[in-house]
């Protein structure tokens, strides 16, 4: 993808030259990732220069989040600020990440909404205000989205409570009920929708949270003119459990089990940019059998995880039996991921600086025999759904969009290489060592729900093909680093004295004490790009886990793909986005 | 001939009383206990919006019309092919003149949109 | 048999006197008959659930329901007990007659079309002339309420039953049955050859697809799509008002297949014309056709995604609609033909 009229230096140089230092001011991180802080005023014309005008530009806005700076301690050398805002851009030419950090001062700060640069600004802009109290001005609709209308306070302030216990104890007599359920009634008015025109009445419809196809709590209120959508509102946050402000008061090591549950179908894949970052920031290099074992539950739960996605979407277009053959082929890699880490779903088994334990005997035949039973199901499986004719009549030209409004909206993954964008994580920038693996990235033409669906199937085959090479080429050695911050700590270096009792008693109560920085990792995980940017004071638990999720652009994206079309198009169309819920709110 | 057609009749009356006393069966079995949030009208998990009674496009009205003036054409159908070999080609002509003025209607509404629903 | 009639039309005379004994008699001996009709349908209904949820179950790699007696065969009369106890909602704001006369007025036409069906030579309830026409008068009734994807269907149903109107030459459903038993093919012992099905096979496709999807059935099942409409109306109606709309629907599944059988597949005629197959009675014949054709339905629903709602009418209006008059014009000329095969 690289264009010729890149300079080959890098970015801050052409930002150099462009705007003074006093406008823009670089901070060294430990991701590498350039960082500059800009002031709330050129913030504007900063973004825009990047996505525009800049050689080699910046056209996804991949991240923009916020942290409260408040009760950091360790901030040398950078700005003042009580809250930071964090944008992180996406350049497909420079193959390269930038993150701008807009520091901003006093209790209830605003900053000019990105809106009208990005329309993917909205949501995330939107998630700020609600969990932080920052104001776009601006915005078209400045309202919470993760939290209920009626909450009180910004829950990701430093000052606000983070248990059940610190806020009282929680009572829903009927009266506040109703109250609740009156804020949650949908206005069209609020969302500058009309009710009727001169040719016909609008019927407004709730689709969710409570509907089979939603996959989970998600709230869609359509403005039906007849059969057709005219409009749509998705609604989220019914799912949304605070991952990232529980992140605030676990241990480094005791917050991994609640990545696993961010993507739950994802499984121990959740951990893997989690720990990329923590290794990160703690300077931790994995050794290769840590990584290879790594490599491969990863792609075994993206098998299970697609293998999820092919049924339900087949059964979100009508198609009743696959769903029951693909969990089936399900639970044989729940059997592999349960004889090789104990778990299932949730295995949590992922640790800093490596895996909780080695393989155990005999995990090669099992795995072996998986690799050989799949490939003959997969065939059936394309006879069954893909090659259905009632189905590609459901689903061809459905729910299309073109690259360049995929990464308008931040689409990543399975969905943005379906429109015929080669770009997986994986290949081009390899992490966790997949660059010793042979795999192709299947790509698609059209964008539209049925090339979402085929690109999955086709990757199926390909984790496939990675789980077999890390079966055959398993390295020896240790499965988790030598390292002091690796977690828990090794066994032999504790019970030989007093020193190292103590030692282990810490290591082993809050967990490993991570230095000062910020870091941020993605992966190319089942659903898109999953990224941890993590920020530490030099404590014993992140001082900040923002967790970026793919499925959040991806649902934002609706009303712009489903426009024009009818209800069970919606349904095809939401059946092959791939969401879950818990991926959308946290 | 005509008393053949009392069981029928009967069978009818039979139909819709068996499904009186199936209903009636079920009011005196089961429990009665209503409230207001059982009873009101829901949509996945929130009230109603707004009365789903309001106004139809006029598309179903024009389909609605086709599917009757299609149905009496098969009433006329049905006694002519039972008779075809007795009223010979006359019969046979007669019928193709009724079928093409209907097939000329149900072009004329096909042309001008009336089955198009996107 | 016939002195156990003759007595008991006696006894009516005895007790109701001579001038009210006969009618008493007629009444009384059609109501017994035509509970002998529905309350086995009724039974077939509940084990058509059970086969249903059995066959797709295994299907799909599972068991179906097997708690509720040997096999799971108790399943359907535990589901009956339930219903009848589930509590009856009428949602407010919904018109309390038309709410509960709407599943009554969905299983009358299901029951009351069984009239005319015969279920052997001569085994039938009301042995009318008219006996196809009143079929599609009464299943028609069933249509209005739904849905109007329901509607071309119904009407192409209509033009692929002429076509075999045209080579029967009646409305009777026993003599389109017995018509179907001679042939060329039916000479020579090959029954099945000469049922309508094979000569008219565009038509018999048409009829069955255009049957799915006028009961409703996957891949045509938009009304109650679960994905989408999560069971459509279903969800509002509860216990009995539910079991009604059920048993009207599927005894209107049963009803179209018996049809289909009668028309298409030569009702209760065997196969092949041998002494061994001529033993055994016609009534198991038409009862393994019908069961055939059910499974179909069954074996539908476990294998194809559902068609879209505007899918359908094109479908029905722009495809079927077409074919059927084209072909019933075909036909009618054949017939007009020398080489006439049903001369």
């Amino acid at each position: 993808m690289g264009a010729p009229d890149i300079p080959p230096r890098g970015i801050e140089h052409e930002l150099a030259e462009r705007f003074d230092a006093g406008t823009l001011r670089a901070q060294a991180t430990a991701d590498r990732v350039p960082t500059f802080w800009v002031q709330p005023e050129r913030l504007l014309e900063v973004l825009r220069y990047l996505k525009r005008d800049a050689p080699g530009p910046y056209p996804m806005l991949y991240d923009l989040s916020a942290l409260d700076e408040r009760t950091r301690v360790h901030r040398d050398g950078q700005p003042a600020s009580d809250f930071t805002l964090v944008y992180q851009l996406v350049s497909f030419a420079r193959n390269a990440d930038l993150r701008l950090k807009v520091p901003l001062t006093g209790d209830a700060p605003s900053v000019p909404s990105a809106t009208t640069l990005w329309p993917a600004a909205n949501w995330y802009e939107r998630e700020v205000w609600d969990l932080f109290g920052v104001r776009f001005a601006g915005h078209p609709h400045l309202r919470r989205i993760l939290m209920a209308p009626t909450w009180q306070g910004h829950p990701l302030r430093k000052d606000h409570p983070a248990r059940a216990t610190e806020m009282g104890e929680y009572r829903l007599p009927a009266d506040k009920e109703l109250a609740e359920q009156e804020a949650l009634r949908f206005r069209p008015e609020d969302w500058g929708m009309r009710r009727r025109t001169d040719a016909s009445d609008f019927l407004f419809l709730n689709l969710g949270p409570n509907h089979p196809s939603v996959h989970g709590v998600f709230r869609i209120v359509l403005q039906l003119d007849g059969e057709e959508i005219v409009d749509a509102v998705p609604d989220i946050g019914y799912h949304h459990r605070g991952a990232e402000k529980m992140a605030e008061r676990q241990s480094w090591h005791k917050f991994i089990p609640y990545t696993d549950r961010i993507d739950y179908l994802g499984g121990s894949m959740n951990n893997l940019p989690y720990l990329l970052a923590v290794e990160r920031l703690a300077g931790i290099e994995v050794p290769d059998r840590a990584k290879v074992i790594r490599v491969m539950v990863c792609e075994l739960f993206r098998i299970a995880s697609h293998l999820v996605f092919y049924g339900t979407f087949a059964q979100d277009v009508g198609a009743l039996s696959p769903v029951f053959f693909m969990f089936t082929d399900r639970e044989r890699v729940f059997d592999i991921v349960e004889a090789i880490t104990g778990g299932r779903m949730h295995p949590e088994w992922f640790r800093i600086g490596g895996v909780a334990q080695d393989l155990p005997r005999g995990w090669d035949a099992l795995v072996r025999e998986f690799v050989r039973y799949l490939p003959p199901r997969l065939r059936d499986y394309d006879r069954m759904v893909l090659r259905n004719r009632i189905l590609q009549r459901r689903t061809r030209g459905i729910g299309a969009y073109t690259t360049a409004e995929a990464i308008e909206w931040g689409v990543t993954g399975p969905g943005l290489r379906a429109c015929g964008c080669d770009w997986d994580l994986r290949k081009r920038r390899p992490y966790a060592g997949y660059d010793q693996f042979e795999f192709d990235v299947p790509l698609g033409r059209n964008g539209d729900s049925y090339d979402r669906c085929a690109v999955r199937a086709e990757e199926i085959r390909q984790s496939l093909r990675i789980v077999e090479q890390c079966l055959e080429n398993m390295p020896q050695g240790d499965y988790k680093a030598d390292h002091p911050l690796a977690a828990p700590p090794r066994k032999e270096r504790t019970l030989h004295d007093i020193e190292t009792l103590i030692n282990h008693f810490l290591a082993a109560s809050w967990g490993p004490v991570i230095p000062p920085g910020e870091a941020y990792a993605a992966v190319e995980a089942t659903k898109g790009l999953t990224g941890y940017y993590l920020v530490s004071d030099g404590g014993t638990a992140p001082y900040r886990a923002r967790i970026r999720t793919p499925s959040f652009p991806h649902l934002q994206m609706i009303p712009l793909i489903c426009r024009g079309l009818m209800i069970p198009d919606l349904i095809a169309i939401l059946g092959s986005i791939d969401f879950v819920m818990a991926d959308v709110d946290r | 001939m005509l008393e053949n057609y009392f069981p029928v009749l009967m069978f009818i009356a039979v139909g819709l009383v068996l499904g009186g006393v199936l209903l009636a069966v079920g009011r005196i079995l089961a429990p009665h206990k209503p409230d207001p949030k059982k009873l009101s009208p829901y949509e996945c998990g929130f009230e109603a919006f707004e009365d789903a009674r309001m106004k139809f496009d006029v598309r179903y009205y024009l389909v609605a019309i086709l599917f009757i003036l299609f149905d009496l054409e098969i009433a006329f159908l049905f006694p002519w092919a039972v008779v075809i070999p007795d009223i010979g080609f006359f019969g046979y002509a007669a019928m193709m003149v009724f079928l093409a003025i209907l097939v000329v209607g149900f072009v004329y509404e096909w042309k001008k949109g009336a089955l198009e629903w996107e | 048999m016939n002195e156990l009639v003759a007595t008991l039309a006696g006894y009516s005379s005895a007790w109701f006197g001579p001038q009210w004994g006969p009618p008493v008699w007629v009444f009384v001996k059609t109501l017994v008959l035509i509970l002998v009709i529905t309350l086995p349908l009724f039974g077939c209904v509940a084990y058509l659930t059970l086969a249903e949820r059995k066959i797709i179950g295994y299907m799909q790699v599972r068991i179906g329901p097997n708690r509720v007696g040997p096999a799971g065969l108790l399943q359907p009369i535990a589901d009956a007990v339930k219903l009848m106890f589930k509590e009856l909602i009428i949602p407010a704001g919904a018109n309390k007659f038309l709410f509960v006369l709407a599943p009554m007025l969905t299983l009358m036409p299901a029951l009351a079309a069984w009239a005319v069906i015969p279920f052997g030579p001569e085994v039938v309830l009301a042995d009318v002339d008219a006996g196809l026409l009143y079929v599609m008068a009464i299943t028609s009734m069933g249509v209005y309420g739904v849905i109007i994807a329901g509607w071309a269907s119904n009407s192409t149903m209509g033009f692929a039953l002429v076509c075999v109107l045209l080579v029967s030459q009646s409305l009777n459903l026993s003599d389109i049955v017995n018509g179907q038993a001679r042939g060329r093919f039916a000479a020579e012992g090959l029954n099945f050859l000469s049922w309508n099905w094979l000569p008219l096979l565009p038509m018999f496709l048409v009829y069955f697809i255009s049957a799915v999807a006028e009961t409703n059935r996957a891949p045509f099942d938009v009304a109650e799509g679960e994905s989408e409409i999560v069971a459509g109306f279903h969800v509002e109606y509860s216990g009995m008002t539910f079991a009604v709309f059920f048993l009207g629907e599927y005894a209107n599944m049963i009803l179209v297949s018996a049809l289909a059988t009668i028309m298409f597949l030569g009702g209760w005629l065997p196969p092949i014309d041998a002494p061994l197959l001529n033993a055994i009675p016609g009534f198991f014949w038409l009862v393994l056709k019908i069961g055939f054709l059910l499974f179909c339905f069954l074996w539908f629903r476990a294998t194809f995604p559902r068609y879209r709602y505007d899918q359908i009418m094109r479908l029905g209006w722009k495809v079927f609609i077409p074919l059927t008059i084209v072909w019933l014009v075909l036909v009618a000329a054949w017939m007009q033909t020398p080489w006439n095969p049903w001369q």
